[in-house]
């Protein structure tokens, strides 16, 4: 037990950025190159690492399968072929319960290109933008119309009410489906598909997207997180999982050190003080608040309700005083 | 009246009452007490230097003066220039100040402005080039205009009397990075990463000191004694940074002996204080020495010259001087628990945390007569404890030593009623 602890501090002087750096790359490599590994997680998980790299993939993202079931005529739909869709769901489930959305802030292949554009932005010296309060009030709702299109449109296809053209609707305008294959040097998609009416619409649709994409991420910290449908869909289902961000209220001084960090502009992070769960829905867990809150046990990582990371005094100081004595910091 | 500044033209400094009023506090500071620190003689040698024998502490280049903690002192250090805290706590330029406040005014403030208009500055930290003054509390507000009058060149600070707000948040960036530009055409010097990087570092070594020294605080029995933190802590004003954090920081490692040898400062059973309001300034540490002298030790601190000034410590996500500068700017507005801002939620649970953390017994507080803001947070502040069922005894006082004998009569039997709860607790 007293090892387990000594181990615990230990990681709690943790420098986190650096060790999440490291530990988003071997997630990267593994999702993105595990096929040549003869890795295969399945297809159902929890993070955009995305279907259409083939070959090199280690495992596939579950908005694909998803949406491509509920495009299944509906006497299909409702009959006990539907178990596979809840068999399905649970894997997913499963996998997401297991450690929440950690899967966003450590290992998502997106995220992490996310985060590779802002190292490069910060090489540059170019500051970030944030979004001011209204704005971002406004924006936070549009993952959750993307979600609902997500079901509605797959569903209306089953019905016959639209052209099966328009399947997949969201993976054809998701940033993944042309940049996470690129780095296999597969470019298959990143063309304008002239077949079909619905076909052009969405191909084109999607460059834009990406356009936008490369464009936001350049001035806003995970610009894409904020309007990405898995993240509304696992915040909905995140009430049993076992990884908690928790907050005590107590021990905080409302200091914003938090906020100042975070990549996704939550304020809840220090402003509120009563509700000891503070994960919001745009969090993507990427613990980089519990690293720079200098109040013992303000902020904690928690699993199956053990905390293994949490503030502390001494690892705020050794991570955030840049040239206390100690290392200066590079860009 | 007759005025106080008549007299001491004429004496040589260190015999005048000024230097009276320094020594006699400094000789409760240090002879009341057994066993002092040792690293303390750093502190107690400094402020008899200084405020004792009138010797000189100016400074090389650009000085600011500051009258309030909200001034963002990495920004002046990291321009090259000196940053000076103004607050005084002299009784003597209390009475030469009054001559510009109405009658019924905060003892800080008008010490302050006696300081500014006198010719002969105690401490002697040379001719400021700039005054900032933060707009805080209304006296210190219309003290602008007066010190203006004396022949300072003013800098009004704009700070927004709430602090909740995202749009309180982003007027104070504002305001802090026109404060940048202010000092810019002063110093002639433009602010860099790398300068700014170097005087965060500076401060943020201070205050790591500042923080060790804290837990100390939290040992039972105490292994130092409140007295001797205010007066580190009024050090800070205007001594060197890197001497003063290198005295902290020997001092910090008496106290790690101290603890191992379970060495206790004051009785085992002392009642152990948390002491919050208007901030004790030397000369006028009145209340923390009384508190201690009847056998009481003030273990911890919410007040803008000890805890509120050097507590709170900057993040920064990217290490570019915008972002470097806007997180400065957070980090002396959010955490503030200044009665100023129209809520006072967070000095609530802030007195309720350091009153859990370091096993206080009780709470002291201090107002300055004619301080509105702290005498009327007084109330809610004392509910609060009290529903915790922490005692709070609540003293109204100014910088004259009249009281005293009268305050002496009410901090024993306040202790005392501590110590026989403690009593029937145990
Ligand atoms: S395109 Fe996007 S949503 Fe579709 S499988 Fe790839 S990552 Fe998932
Ligand atoms: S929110 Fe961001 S990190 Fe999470 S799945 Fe979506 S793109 Fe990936
Ligand atoms: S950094 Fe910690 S203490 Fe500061 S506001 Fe956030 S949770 Fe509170
Ligand atoms: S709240 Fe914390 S864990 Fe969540 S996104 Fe912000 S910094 Fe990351
Ligand atoms: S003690 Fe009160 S009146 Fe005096 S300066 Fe402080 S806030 Fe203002």
């Amino acid at each position: 037990m007293s090892q387990l602890k000594k181990a615990k501090a230990a990681f709690d002087l943790i420098n986190w950025n650096r060790f999440r750096f490291w530990f988003q790359m071997s997630c990267f490599v593994l999702l993105v190159y595990g096929g040549y590994l003869g890795l295969d997680l399945g297809k159902h998980l929890p993070t955009f690492s995305c279907i259409y790299n083939t070959e090199a993939r280690g495992g596939a993202c579950y908005l694909s399968i998803l949406q491509h079931q509920m495009a299944w005529p509906w006497q299909k739909l409702f009959s006990v072929a539907a178990l596979t869709i809840l068999t399905g769901f649970l894997t997913f489930a499963a996998w997401f319960i297991a450690i929440n959305k950690l899967w966003c802030g450590l290992i998502c292949p997106l995220g992490t290109v996310q985060d590779w554009m802002t190292a490069l932005r910060r090489r540059l010296g170019v500051r970030y933008g944030r979004y001011t309060l209204g704005q971002f009030r406004v924006l936070a709702q549009i993952k959750y119309i993307l979600l609902a299109l997500m079901f509605l449109i797959p569903l209306g296809i089953g019905a016959g009410w639209f052209h099966k053209d328009w399947g997949l609707p969201f993976c054809m305008i998701c940033p993944a489906r042309m940049i996470i294959p690129a780095f296999d040097l597969n470019f298959t998609n990143w063309v304008v598909d002239f077949s079909t009416t619905p076909k052009m619409i969405l191909s084109s649709l999607g460059i834009v997207v990406v356009g936008l994409f490369f464009v936001g991420i350049f001035i806003k910290k995970r610009f894409f997180c904020f309007f990405c449908p898995m993240s509304a869909f696992l915040y909905l289902i995140s009430k049993p999982a076992l990884l908690t961000l928790k907050k005590d209220g107590d021990k905080c001084t409302r200091c914003g050190d938090c906020y100042t960090v975070c990549d996704m502009d939550i304020r809840e992070i220090a402003d509120e003080v009563k509700n000891p769960r503070i994960m919001m829905d745009d969090c993507t867990l990427c613990l980089k608040c519990v690293a720079a809150c200098p109040e013992p046990g303000a902020l904690k990582a928690n699993y199956a309700g053990i905390t293994f990371f949490e503030a502390t005094e001494a690892g705020f100081i050794k991570r955030s005083q840049k040239g206390i004595g100690l290392e200066q910091p590079k860009r | 009246m007759n005025s106080p500044n008549a007299k001491t033209v004429a004496l040589p400094y260190n015999r005048s009452r000024q230097a009276r009023e320094a020594e006699t506090m400094l000789d409760h500071l240090t002879d009341d007490f057994d066993d002092n620190p040792a690293a303390m003689a750093y502190f107690y040698d400094l402020f008899r230097r200084a405020y004792c024998k009138g010797e000189s502490l100016e400074r090389e280049g650009v000085r600011v003066g500051t009258t309030c903690i909200h001034a963002p002192e990495e920004l002046i250090y990291a321009m090259g220039a000196t940053p000076v805290r103004l607050c005084n706590g002299s009784y003597h330029y209390d009475q030469v100040g009054a001559d510009f406040m109405p009658a019924k005014s905060c003892s800080l403030v008008k010490a302050t402005l006696g300081m500014l208009s006198s010719e002969n500055v105690i401490p002697k930290v040379g001719k400021l080039d700039l005054i900032v003054n933060p707009t805080t509390c209304d006296q210190k507000k219309k003290a602008s205009a007066m010190m203006a009058g004396m022949g300072h060149q003013v800098y009004d600070l704009e700070l927004p009397p709430a602090k909740e707000s995202e749009q309180a948040r982003v007027y104070w960036q504002r305001s802090v990075r026109e404060f940048a530009q202010q000092l810019r055409s002063l110093t002639g010097k433009k602010l860099t990463r790398k300068n700014l990087m170097a005087a965060m570092a500076r401060t943020g070594r201070a205050q790591a000191a500042f923080r060790t020294l804290h837990n100390f605080r939290r040992k039972s029995p105490s292994v130092v004694l409140g007295k001797d933190v205010f007066l580190i802590t009024n050090a800070y004003f205007f001594d060197d940074i890197e001497r003063w954090t290198e005295a902290v920081e020997k001092l910090n490692a008496e106290l790690v002996q101290r603890d191992k040898d379970g060495f206790c400062a004051a009785q085992k059973k002392a009642p152990r204080i948390l002491f919050t309001g208007s901030p004790p300034i030397f000369p006028n540490l009145k209340l923390p020495l009384l508190v201690e002298q009847s056998g009481g030790v003030v273990v911890a601190d919410e007040t803008c010259s000890a805890n509120r000034m050097l507590y709170d410590m900057t993040a920064v996500d990217e290490w570019l001087v915008n972002d470097m500068v806007d997180s400065l700017a957070d980090k002396y507005l959010k955490p503030c628990t200044c009665p100023i801002f129209t809520n006072n939620d967070d000095r609530i649970r802030r007195l309720l945390e350091l009153a859990k953390s370091f096993a206080v017994d009780g709470v002291v507080y201090q107002a300055f007569a004619g301080c509105q803001v702290y005498e009327m947070e007084q109330r809610s502040v004392a509910e609060a404890l009290n529903k915790e069922g922490i005692a709070m005894l609540y003293i109204e006082t100014d910088y004259s030593p009249d009281d005293m004998g009268q305050l002496t009569t009410r901090i024993e039997a306040f202790l005392e009623s501590l110590k026989s709860r403690k009593r029937k607790r145990a």
